[in-house]
């Protein structure tokens, strides 16, 4: 291995010394150092490996000090990690400074931290690509979504629905960030792909501090990489366009020999072969087989939609519409998959998640729930020989709500429901079935015709 | 006057501070500020000159009309947003299919300059090259979407061109709103990530007013601009075309640049960069250049700042500017309801009863039915002084909501209710449904409803608005608006509330001359969303 530059530049004293600990700092905060995010590692089933998996450790932040086992939180203990590692920067400069007197340059070193960067970068930002491009992170929204109040989201949901509803505009800004992903895995357009990440991680940051999302500081710790990467020809392009002076390119190089350039050929194809196509081909598998965001669990056959509650007793009393009775379910919807939802007046906690989770497991699928006081969200088991529905509240905050009803449907799509709810009183619902059509849909032929809805 | 080209002689090179001082003499390859221009680039320099004059002029009658008219002692927002606003306008086709999306006048302002380009071409023989016409030609572009997208910005930084939703709004079903509207709500919600967005576009503007940051305010419009180009494809915002205006724009001034810096980048050559800059020897021109870029960072930095800041405070153009009546205000249930003498018990199915009543902060009722009404699908924007007409609270949501502005005899305790949503039949091809007095009515003010010894007890409506957001422009166009010969469905309800609001009973006669007997209770209704303590208007 060799290094070829043109010159042997001289670097001066401040620059050496700032040189020394960002270094540091930088392959302490970009290599996966951290004993935690091995045990999640070694847990990685890689026989039936899935995109989530890959998701995973393409996440990784050091997490020494805040202790968190599972990758992807984020928050005050997340700015004592930088705190740490700053410091022992600091110290490993000092130590550094005074026993290298010697050097000229670290031309070679940020050649190889730079390459480090770069696919710390692209896979950090592919991973959250191939989710958008394949439609899932902000998935369409459910029937019980678009039968709740706009107020009855937070934030962070009614950002995440707004994507939701134009899956061919998250496919683009999917494709934006695999597109920067790959401009980062070669040497000379690594600026074009840094500066683009400026723009839009920055944005990305931006939006979960203002929509109280929680990855505003995984996305600080990407801008702060992308930061160091533009830094390189920042001055450059300075010099070039603003200044308009005459400006030498970079001129240092690293020139493989022998068995070093196949290595490096084959870790290179490995790594995309694995963070791109291998990614790619799972999340692309998950989208037409099992959006996680969603459970997989099928509904009772042909009975999605929305249901009006025209008859409801509770211990054989009936209970009239009213505006004022929390007690009174007033519609109820089935979902495709095997969830039903209740609205009526009460209120819930909201469960809510502000990071992206990626769940094999359907019980912790919450995204038709999350972020949402609007309903009742239960799961439920259906006994097709029995009819009967076992329910169980998806809200974590209502664990012991389970309770089972019968069901009978009849031609017209009327369902009643009868049992004990979890209060151990008696519950009699008809639902009624209703052709509710949803001007998000309707207007969908463009705004500008005339629609009576 | 004189544009030079500086080609950048040997010893200016070596001179040049650069990262490596002792760089070996890499060969210049490429003089890329060549004095002579190949004969293709001489007549694409040409057929890009005339294109982007005239996407850059105004030419319609209503920009001017707009310039002449403006009173500038008495400054609206809106008169200055509106030199900044407009795009060119040079012919519609009856069939929007030939419309091209609205691209249409692109089209012809490129057809227009490859006709002109060629017979320049055929005229001129002597001039091998542009390179002052390229400079200038650049300083009109850089002004024009630096100018241009300030007029946005400002929208922004005051975030009141997505307002928070209203009462009304808060309570429609997700599924009850169109995805423009969705879109504009999802940055409404936000009112600091609008300070933001406003700021990037701000910034970048203010770039492109100098010559040395045009290139990275570029880089930002086009980032910026890009992706709100797709977001209006994408949710069918309708704007898209004057969106990509901007990228348009930024992607031409970024083309000077794109070369040298791939050369520099990927290439990894030595470059020198081609040097464009006008070398002013008269005294006349060096002063008018100073005057004429302080006035322009003067109006639409500095005045068009202070003017927004005073319609964010007071008058935010996309929510009604008064406010209602203070005692009434909040979300009702509708405890009893009476038509024509007889009750009607709560059934969320019924036709007739209203349902989920909130009087917002400003003078809106809105209601729900349970029947399907025509809707109004426009982005709920324009110029409209009335408040009447300032309907973004009801564009783009279904679920049978109907919101009536009122105006209120608060001596009498009655409100006279009209509907904000015009009948149909004369709506049908505007886009603009605001303040669109001037284009229905014929001269003379719509008769009131209101009997006019009334009159007296209602509020002024051009003077209600807070004395520092009084403009000329208010008003002529409360008047002006005052002609809206459209057709409104309209009530008197008198009103008896007790102290705090919280009990009120409506009646009086509805819109199909219906007795009506209302009694509504108010309900704290609590929502997951949190609003902002950065809210525009004074209520």
């Amino acid at each position: 291995m060799s290094t070829l530059t043109t010159n042997q530049t001289k670097w001066k004293g401040y620059e050496k010394a700032a040189f020394r600990f960002f270094f540091i700092y930088f392959v302490l905060q970009a290599l996966p150092l951290d004993w935690k995010y091995f045990g999640n590692l070694f847990r990685i089933q890689w026989g039936s490996l899935s995109f989530g998996d890959i998701f995973y450790i393409s996440r990784y932040t050091p997490q020494f000090v805040s202790g968190s086992t599972t990758p992807g939180t984020w928050g005050i203990g997340t700015l004592a990690d930088w705190a740490l590692l700053a410091g022992i920067a600091l110290i490993g400069a000092i130590v550094w400074s005074l026993s290298d007197k010697k050097s000229e340059n670290y031309n070679k070193l940020y050649y190889w931290l730079r390459v480090i960067l770069r696919y710390r970068l692209a896979i950090g930002i592919i991973a959250y690509g191939f989710i958008k491009f394949f439609p899932m992170q902000s998935p369409l929204p459910s029937i019980s979504n678009l039968n709740t109040s706009y107020g009855d989201f937070n934030r962070w949901k009614l950002f995440s629905l707004s994507l939701g509803i134009v899956p061919g505009y998250e496919s683009f800004l999917g494709l934006v960030e695999i597109i920067v992903g790959l401009l980062l895995l070669f040497r000379k357009t690594t600026t074009f792909g840094a500066v683009i990440i400026l723009i839009f991680t920055g944005n990305v940051f931006i939006s979960n501090i203002a929509y109280d999302g929680g990855e505003a500081l995984y996305a600080l710790y990407l801008i702060s990489i992308a930061l160091i990467l533009t830094a390189y020809d920042a001055l450059r392009i300075y010099n070039l366009v603003a200044l308009r002076k005459p400006t030498a390119p970079n001129t240092v190089k690293i020139s493989l020999s022998g068995q070093w350039r196949a290595s490096r050929l084959v870790l290179k194809s490995l790594f995309i072969f694995f963070f791109v196509f291998l990614y790619g081909y799972k999340t692309y598998a998950a989208y037409h087989y099992d959006i996680y965001q969603y459970p997989k669990a099928k509904g009772l056959a042909g009975a999605a939609g929305l249901y009006n509650v025209s008859d409801f007793r509770i211990n054989s009393k009936q209970l009239p519409y009213s505006q004022t009775d929390t007690n009174r379910w007033n519609d109820v919807v089935f979902e495709k998959w095997n969830t039903i939802s209740i609205g009526s007046l009460k209120r819930f906690k909201a469960d809510t998640s502000v990071t992206e989770e990626i769940s094999r497991n359907n019980d912790d699928r919450k995204y038709e729930l999350d972020g949402t006081t609007g309903r009742a969200y239960y799961s439920y088991v259906a006994d097709t020989v029995k009819h009967v529905l076992l329910l169980k509240n998806r809200n974590s905050n209502y664990k012991a709500d389970q309770f089972s009803l019968n069901y009978a449907r009849s031609a017209n799509g009327t369902i009643v429901l009868k049992g004990v709810d979890h209060n151990r009183d008696s519950v009699y619902a008809q639902l009624d079935k209703v052709n509710k059509k949803y001007l998000l849909q309707e207007a969908k032929q463009g705004r500008s015709k005339a629609l009576k809805l | 006057m004189a544009t030079t080209v500086i080609t950048p002689e040997a010893g200016e090179i070596s001179e040049t501070s650069l990262n490596n001082k002792q760089e070996q003499a890499a060969p210049i390859r490429e003089q890329p500020a060549r004095k002579e221009w190949t004969a293709t680039q001489r007549v694409a320099f040409r057929i890009a000159f005339i294109f982007f004059i005239i996407m850059c002029i105004p030419v319609t009658g209503e920009w001017w009309n707009n310039l002449v008219t403006i009173n500038w002692f008495h400054l609206h927002y809106r008169d200055l947003y509106d030199i900044a606003r407009f795009s060119p306008s040079i012919y519609k086709f009856q069939n929007p299919a030939y419309n091209l999306l609205g691209y249409i006048d692109w089209v012809e302002a490129l057809v227009i300059g490859i006709a002109g380009g060629l017979i320049w071409t055929a005229a001129d023989k002597k001039n091998k090259q542009y390179h002052n016409l390229y400079y200038w030609l650049r300083v009109v572009v850089r002004y024009r979407a630096g100018i241009g997208i300030i007029g946005f910005g400002f929208t922004k930084l005051f975030p009141v061109q997505m307002p928070y939703p209203s009462l009304g709004v808060l309570n429609a079903h997700f599924g009850d709103l169109t995805a423009q509207k969705i879109y504009w709500l999802s940055v409404g919600i936000v009112p600091w990530y609008q300070v933001f967005a406003g700021v990037v576009e701000l910034a970048a503007g203010t770039m492109l007013f100098f010559r040395k940051t045009t290139t990275f305010g570029a880089i930002l419009l086009l980032g910026a601009l890009g992706d709100i180009t797709y977001v209006n494809f994408a949710y069918d915002g309708g704007v898209h075309v004057y969106a990509s205006y901007f990228v348009l724009f930024s992607a031409f001034l970024l083309w000077y640049d794109a070369v040298p810096v791939y050369n520099l980048i990927v290439k990894e050559r030595f470059t020198v960069p081609p040097v464009l800059i006008p070398v002013f020897t008269q005294k006349w021109l060096k002063v008018t250049r100073v005057v004429l870029k302080t006035g322009t960072i003067g109006i639409f930095l500095v005045w068009l700042y202070y003017l927004q800041y005073v319609n964010f405070k007071y008058d935010p153009y996309k929510q009604p500017s008064t406010s209602g009546v203070k005692q009434l205000r909040g979300n009702y249930n509708v405890t009893e309801f009476k038509l024509n003498g007889q009750d009607i018990p709560y059934s969320p199915l019924d036709s007739v009863r209203w349902q989920g009543v909130t009087f917002e902060k400003w003078s809106s009722l809105t209601f729900n039915v349970n029947k399907p009404l025509n809707l109004d699908l426009s982005n709920g924007g324009g110029a409209a002084m009335r408040d009447i007409n300032r309907n973004f609270e009801l564009t783009g949501v279904a679920g049978g909501k109907r919101v009536f502005y009122y105006d209120a005899d608060t001596v009498n305790k009655v409100l006279y209710l009209q509907d904000k949503l015009p009948e149909a039949g004369k709506r049908k091809g505007r886009r603009d449904n605001g303040g669109g007095g001037d284009k229905t009515g014929n001269g003379k003010i719509a008769k009131s409803f209101i009997p006019a010894e009334v009159q007296k007890n209602i509020r002024n409506e051009v003077t209600a608005i807070d004395p520092a957001a009084q403009s000329t422009r208010r008003k002529r166009g409360v008047p002006q608006e005052l002609k809206d010969k459209r057709k409104r469905a309209h009530m008197i309800l008198n009103y008896t509330a007790d102290a705090t609001g919280a009990h009120i009973v409506l009646a009086g006669k509805d819109d199909k001359k219906n007795d009506v007997y209302i009694v509504l209770d108010r309900v704290n209704r609590q929502y997951a969303l949190t609003d902002s303590k950065l809210v525009a208007g004074k209520y």
